[in-house]
């Protein structure tokens, strides 16, 4: 009886220390997204930029995704951003930020059902309206899936496009958003 | 006995596949080191670039699973440091240039008949595309090269950089010697500096 009550309080200490762990986790998490910077800023996404494809053995149609991902991903990044197809002459922009692609690549499977990985890089080059460099910094998003067969090749190929270009517009808003310099600047 | 063999054999089959599925080629990460510690190095305004060419055959094997050398390529490792306690810098790795070292002139006599010699010469950077494409058909080794490829990155005080190039070259026993320029930024200015490695 002693014994089972002890396993009992045990079990009951590690659910509140894994309920603890993962709430400071939380709000870690919360903390760093929380911080926007606190600036108005422009997306350039040109009509070329968003007609990207890499052609590297196979044909990824990278632009036409990250226009749609891109801005969605970078609105918990700073206190207001536009997307907009080229800089802007007038206005309140303080920093205009310009992506551009850096390459990208993919395994091929041997088989149809066996996971092959695409990684795809994005250089960001981020400029204040004098037209001066303030940050340029490169993400990399990355996806696994099938391969697939000659009927299913495809619908997976659209599907790692998307995944991977997902992941990049994820980790670019990290990487915009810890950079000490646009934090500096934008204060 | 026929039905057996017929077990055997899919038995065979679906461990053949499962092999083939499963299988990853893994490459060895190069050592880190400092720009200093590499087989050329230079120093400008606080930063500090290294440079180390990888060509010996074996260790390109061993890091890339490619023969650079037979391709008419040279990885070169680029390590690059702010050494500095409170300016930032940009590295932009498409603007890096190379040309052979003969032609080679300091920047501020671009207006010279050297210095237009060496603005033909220069060939900016094409990246790994190029390369990876010549360097090997299988995706697997395409894709650690383009994993291992430097990044255009921002330098903030006391941050390094590393990562490499795929140079091409005549496929000859002996090369010439090779500069690489790499211009650098001042971060927020229109300030740019070169720092040219020889090798």
């Amino acid at each position: 009886m002693r014994h089972t009550s002890r396993t009992c309080a045990a079990i009951v200490a590690r659910l509140l220390l894994f309920v603890a762990g993962s709430m400071i986790v939380f709000a870690q998490s919360t903390s760093q997204s929380g911080s926007k910077l606190p600036i108005k800023a422009a997306l350039i996404l040109t009509p070329e930029f968003c007609a990207s494809e890499i052609t590297n053995g196979e044909q990824f149609e990278v632009g036409r995704s990250a226009c749609s991902e891109l801005e969605p991903a970078l609105k918990g990044v700073f206190a207001s951003l536009t997307a907009m197809p080229e800089v802007p002459k007038t206005g309140d922009v303080k920093i205009i930020l310009i992506p551009g692609f850096a390459g990208a690549g993919a395994t091929r499977a041997r088989i149809a059902f066996s996971d092959r990985e695409l990684n795809v890089f994005l250089q960001w080059t981020v400029k204040d309206m004098s037209g001066k460099t303030l940050w340029i910094g490169t993400a990399q998003g990355s996806a696994k899936h099938h391969m697939g067969n000659m009927f299913t090749y495809k619908k997976n190929l659209r599907l790692i496009v998307n995944d991977a270009v997902k992941d990049l517009a994820s980790q670019s808003a990290n990487k915009i958003s810890a950079s000490p310099e646009l934090r500096t600047f934008a204060q | 006995m026929y039905s057996a063999a017929v077990k055997k054999l899919a038995v065979a089959s679906t461990l053949f596949l499962l092999s083939l599925a499963f299988a990853e080629s893994t490459f060895p990460d190069y050592p880190v080191r400092r720009a200093k510690e590499c087989q050329v190095s230079a120093e400008k305004n606080g930063v500090i670039i290294g440079l180390a060419s990888i060509e010996d055959p074996q260790a390109q094997k061993t890091y890339f699973q490619a023969n650079f050398t037979k391709k008419g390529f040279i990885p070169i490792l680029l390590v690059i440091e702010n050494g500095t306690s409170e300016e930032t810098f940009l590295f932009d790795k498409t603007k890096i240039t190379y040309g052979a070292a003969s032609a080679a002139v300091p920047p501020a006599h671009l207006g010279s008949e050297a210095g237009k010699a060496l603005a033909l010469s220069v060939i900016p950077f094409l990246g790994r595309l190029a390369a990876a494409q010549v360097l090997s058909t299988a995706s697997h080794i395409r894709q650690n090269l383009l994993k291992k490829e430097i990044q255009s990155t921002t330098l903030s005080h006391g941050v390094s950089v590393q990562g490499f190039l795929y140079i091409p070259v005549p496929k000859k026993n002996t090369r010439e010697k090779i500069a690489v320029r790499v211009p650098i930024s001042k971060a927020g200015t229109d300030e740019t500096f070169d720092l040219n490695l020889i090798f």
